[in-house]
């Protein structure tokens, strides 16, 4: 029974209305998918708690006992301060610390660095937060849009030359990992050919010149990020192309593109309208998948090539054992991933109206 | 004759045409010869060709020449040995964490297809929430605490990262299988779940499964290798992802000589996961008759 | 087979008719070889009358139609044959068309209307979406004037204007979308519509609204109908003249109250006595043994030889032409006159 009819048969009282707001609102895909999205947020921010501190060799435990052999502190002065450290009182039940770790978060408080002594680990994430989000967010724009335009001409013009060509190039780049083409860039484009001033190229920006939306800083960071958005969109375009080519394939076989042919309408009209609208609608589901996977590539590329993005902040501080920073990105990492699939599953929302009435399957 | 016998018959059928199928497709072809090579390359290589681990300081990146096809290492010692010795971890690895999770994903995710319910809404949710959390960064940390020198825990993990997205992928197989006739028909004449599954739904789906395996084995090889590459995880021998490691860190960048020295291992893995990601390019083309170019 | 068109005029006067189909052949490649969708079929559309254009799946029916309006797959070809059609002030040859041309042609001369339990509706544009696109593709009506005519003819067929503009196809019943499909298909006022399979997978009431409302529009409004169907009670219900087709070629033609009443076809004859009628009695009821032959090999003769209950040795060597039966009545069978009802 569907869920219009089932609203039809509730009486009219008060709980009836109540509960026919209810339905409505659980049939909400785009509420539904809020909450699916909240709920995982907070599986993640308990299980990361969880595992720093309750896994044997856990973090907190570990820097407790490094207090211990190095410094000679007794046991609750290092625990005292691990405390102060990891922001959690742990002098306090388990299940206090939990809610203490939980208030702190909701306060963007995630303790203080472990090497970088006193640093607050938000200010820390702060500045290096909005490089990655700039040149992911830059690479994914560029790469499906160019994935998007390619698969559609590579549809129209199945088995030409230029089909076999970009299928090919686009199959190439995409197997390979995206650090070794990161690396090949580097070490032919910069080291060995010296086309590209690498040395000037390292890092997000060049120091000294004023953030602003002024036309050189605008220049100066694209130029910092052109190789890491240029291998992002190198390796993920090609698969972008091959689901559009056989997305846009599938769409030209439709009955509706038949009868719009039928009705007269100019091919262009049914080529934006009819096919594209149609066709792009599986890059919008992969769009999701695809975020992950660049974000967690970041952790490599941005190390590769010295771009100062949360990425290198993590492995950077895996590295040096430093643990609130550790803890503090993954959850970082982990939850803008979350929002993103949240985003591009609104987008689909919108652009599907089947999705959009309750009745339609999961995207 | 038993299930197993019967399911093996179809299972060998399945993969002979699937074979024929393979060489059929250029692409493929291309995939599966380059596999061969590198499986006798890492496994019967070493035999043939021998590694010295001694440094030479004079012969510290020298350029190709007959004693050294591929030239030398900072350390003076044969860039081709060490490919050849190198490549076995990672193969090793990619096979147990392919099989791993491709086996773990067959289970849960036919099972899930077949008994519905609440054990399906159930795995449905998990898999659903691990695919949207990034696998690396997870990787990554969890490097940090776990120390992963043992190729199998290795694999374990790694296994543990891609079944998901194989599980989502095998339950809507065999959920489109479940609907076709043959499987109404043995349902009919109850034949029971563990008979359906094998007998029925498995031969059939027997390449897909290639394909999957062939899937997870290259982000296999692609987390091990940035893992190794990162210095998370303690190698004691040389294998690709060492020699990449080195040599980035030792200046491959600034050193022009020490060309070959990273472009070997990068070639190497670029070409093997080449291999894998084109052999699967004809098995798609098996399921998706639509991306078939001729008859 | 060539079958001289003159032989099909109904009325004296030309100027009477609309289109003119002149031995039509359509073949498809395929991997076995070609299939002969369409073989040598001509006949002739008055202004304002139905024809129903009747037979199996795999008869041809619908290649026919596609046709017309040249929107055959990239896999068939035309070999031969000539389309005409007529018009106050011209004629053309449709086959001959430019792509400019044919644009023009299609919906504003000729309408194909699809069945609607294929998505012939875009899933992500509203119905009003649909109405504009097709206004605008003319250029024969401005904006608001489409408006006011899409409304016209929504209420013309019984839907309800504001409701279903709004609407996207998923949000509406299979009888909707094939009426707002028949009111689409009106929108510039074409001197043909050819509906494919208007009534095939709706329910029994659906279909009698669908009937009504093509009845009533063809009280209302000025245009001929080809429709195409496997279901004879339709014909019986809308047509004036009914065709039978078989593997590719049309075997009967005629008024359809002629045709009904005595037809002089056995495939005809068959397509009768398998409905069954309120009233009748099991007994009467058959069914046509066998099933149509291989389009790409097809058997020498007459092709429903294998399935016939008059079938002579002739039947099988020499394939028949259309003959005249009473003006206007035309068979393809050699033993026609042994077909008898009374």
């Amino acid at each position: 029974m569907s869920a219009i009819t089932a609203l039809r048969n509730l009486p009219n009282t008060a709980s009836g209305r109540a509960i026919r707001l209810g339905r409505r609102l659980v049939a909400n895909y785009v509420l539904r998918r809020l909450i699916k999205a909240l709920i995982t947020i907070w599986l993640v921010v308990t299980a990361t708690f969880f595992i720093i501190r309750l896994m044997p060799g856990s973090p907190v435990e570990i820097y407790i006992q490094e207090q211990m052999s190095l410094y000679g502190m007794s046991y609750d002065d290092a625990r005292a301060q691990a405390s102060a450290m990891f922001g959690i009182g742990l002098d306090r039940p388990v299940l206090f610390q939990y809610f203490d770790y939980m208030g702190n978060l909701l306060r963007f408080d995630m303790g203080t660095s472990y090497k970088s002594f006193g640093t607050p680990v938000i200010s820390m994430v702060a500045k290096f937060l909005p490089w990655t989000l700039f040149s992911v967010g830059l690479s994914l724009l560029l790469s499906f849009t160019l994935g998007m335009l390619l698969g559609m001409i590579t549809a129209y013009r199945r088995e030409s030359l230029l089909d076999h060509v970009l299928s090919t190039l686009g199959s190439i780049f995409s197997s390979v990992p995206n650090y070794l083409v990161a690396m090949v860039i580097i070490v032919l484009l910069g080291g060995y050919w010296r086309i590209l001033p690498i040395a000037q190229m390292r890092g997000s920006m060049t120091p000294g010149i004023e953030p602003g939306f002024t036309p050189e800083f605008i220049g100066d960071i694209l130029f910092h990020a052109s190789m890491p958005v240029a291998t992002y969109v190198l390796t993920t375009v090609g698969g972008w192309m091959l689901t559009m080519k056989s997305s846009t394939i599938a769409t030209l076989e439709e009955d509706y593109v038949t009868a719009a042919r039928a009705r007269g309408l100019p091919d262009r009209r049914i080529m934006t309208a009819y096919v594209g609208r149609n066709a792009i609608l599986p890059l919008v589901t992969q769009l999701a998948i695809s975020v992950g996977f660049i974000v967690g590539g970041s952790a490599l590329i941005e190390n590769i090539f010295v771009y100062m993005g949360v990425g290198k902040l993590l492995i950077d501080s895996i590295n040096q054992r430093d643990y609130p920073v550790m803890q503090a990105v993954f959850l970082i990492i982990t939850v803008a991933v979350i929002l993103a699939n949240l985003l591009a599953d609104l987008l689909y929302s919108r652009l599907d109206p089947r999705i959009r009435t309750g009745g339609g399957g999961e995207a | 004759m038993s299930i197993l016998t019967r399911a093996s018959r179809n299972v060998l059928y399945d993969l002979g045409r699937t074979l024929k199928l393979l060489t059929h497709n250029r692409v493929g072809f291309v995939g599966l010869l380059g596999l061969i090579w590198f499986i006798l390359l890492t496994f019967a290589g070493p035999s043939l060709v021998p590694l010295s681990q001694e440094s030479s300081m004079t012969e510290i990146y020298q350029p190709p020449s007959l004693a050294h096809p591929l030239g030398t290492d900072f350390q003076g010692r044969d860039i081709w040995a060490q490919i050849v010795h190198g490549g076995k971890d990672v193969l090793i690895v990619a096979c147990i964490t392919g099989l791993i999770s491709t086996t773990i994903a067959v289970i849960l995710g036919s099972l899930s297809a077949v008994l519905a319910g609440i054990f399906d809404s159930f795995i449905m949710w998990l898999t659903d929430i691990w695919l949207t959390i990034p696998h690396f960064p997870v990787l990554a940390v969890l490097a940090a605490f776990v120390k992963l020198d043992n190729v199998w825990l290795l694999a374990f993990i790694l296994s543990f990262l891609s079944w998901p997205t194989l599980a989502r992928a095998v339950r809507a197989q065999v959920l489109s299988l479940k609907q076709r006739d043959y499987v109404e028909a043995a349902r009919a004449l109850d034949l029971g779940t563990r008979h359906i599954i094998f007998s029925e739904i498995l031969p059939n789906m027997m390449s897909y499964l290639a394909i999957s395996l062939v899937f997870s084995m290259t982000s296999a090889i692609y987390a091990q290798v940035a893992l190794v590459y990162l210095g998370l995880v303690p190698f004691a021998t040389n294998n690709w992802g060492v020699m990449l490691s080195l040599a980035w860190t030792r200046g491959a960048i600034y050193y022009r000589d020490a060309l070959l020295y990273i472009m070997a291992p990068v070639m190497a893995i670029a070409l093997f996961q080449l291999s894998l990601v084109w052999l699967t390019r004809s098995l798609e083309e098996v399921f998706n008759p639509r991306l078939r170019t001729s008859v | 087979m060539n079958l001289h068109p003159s032989s099909f005029i109904l009325h004296p006067s030309e100027d009477q008719v609309v289109l003119t189909v002149d031995d039509l052949w359509v073949e498809y490649a395929a991997r076995r070889g070609v299939v002969k969708a369409v073989r040598g079929v001509s006949f002739q559309v008055q202004r304002g009358e139905t024809v129903a254009l009747i037979g199996e799946s795999g008869s041809g029916k619908t290649t026919l139609g596609l046709a017309l309006i040249r929107l055959l797959p990239r896999t068939a070809r035309i070999p031969r044959g000539r389309v005409r059609y007529y018009r106050a002030g011209g004629e053309c040859d449709v086959l001959t068309l430019s792509p400019q041309e044919l644009r023009r042609f299609r919906w504003q001369e000729c309408a194909m209307v699809f069945q609607s339990a294929l998505n012939a509706l875009n899933p992500v544009l509203r119905v009003a979406d649909h109405f504009r696109d097709t206004a605008q593709a003319h250029g024969s009506l401005d904006g608001a004037e489409a408006q006011e005519r899409a409304r016209e003819l929504l209420r013309l067929v019984q839907l309800e204007p504001d409701r279903v503009l709004r609407a996207y196809p998923h949000e509406l019943s299979g009888g909707m979308r094939q009426r707002v499909l028949i009111a689409m298909g009106l929108l510039l006022a074409p001197q043909i519509i050819i509906l494919d399979e208007p009534t095939t997978a709706l329910d029994i009431l659906t279909q009698r609204a669908v009937i009504d409302v093509l009845r009533n529009l063809r009280q209302e409004l000025e245009f001929s109908l080809i429709f195409i169907s496997h279901d004879l009670s339709l014909a019986a219900e809308l047509a004036d003249r009914v065709a039978t087709m078989y593997a590719g070629a049309i075997v009967e033609i005629g008024d359809v109250y002629e045709i009904f009443e005595q037809p002089r076809h056995p495939y005809t004859r068959g397509l009768i006595h398998a409905v069954p009628t309120v009233t009748g009695d099991l007994e009467q009821l058959s069914s046509i043994p066998g099933s149509p032959p291989d389009l790409i090999d097809l058997p020498p003769g007459c092709k429903f030889a294998l399935r016939c209950p008059y079938v002579q040795a002739r039947c099988r060597q020499e394939e028949p032409v259309l003959e005249m039966v009473s003006p206007g009545h035309f068979t393809a069978c050699h033993n026609w006159k042994q077909i008898d009802e009374h």
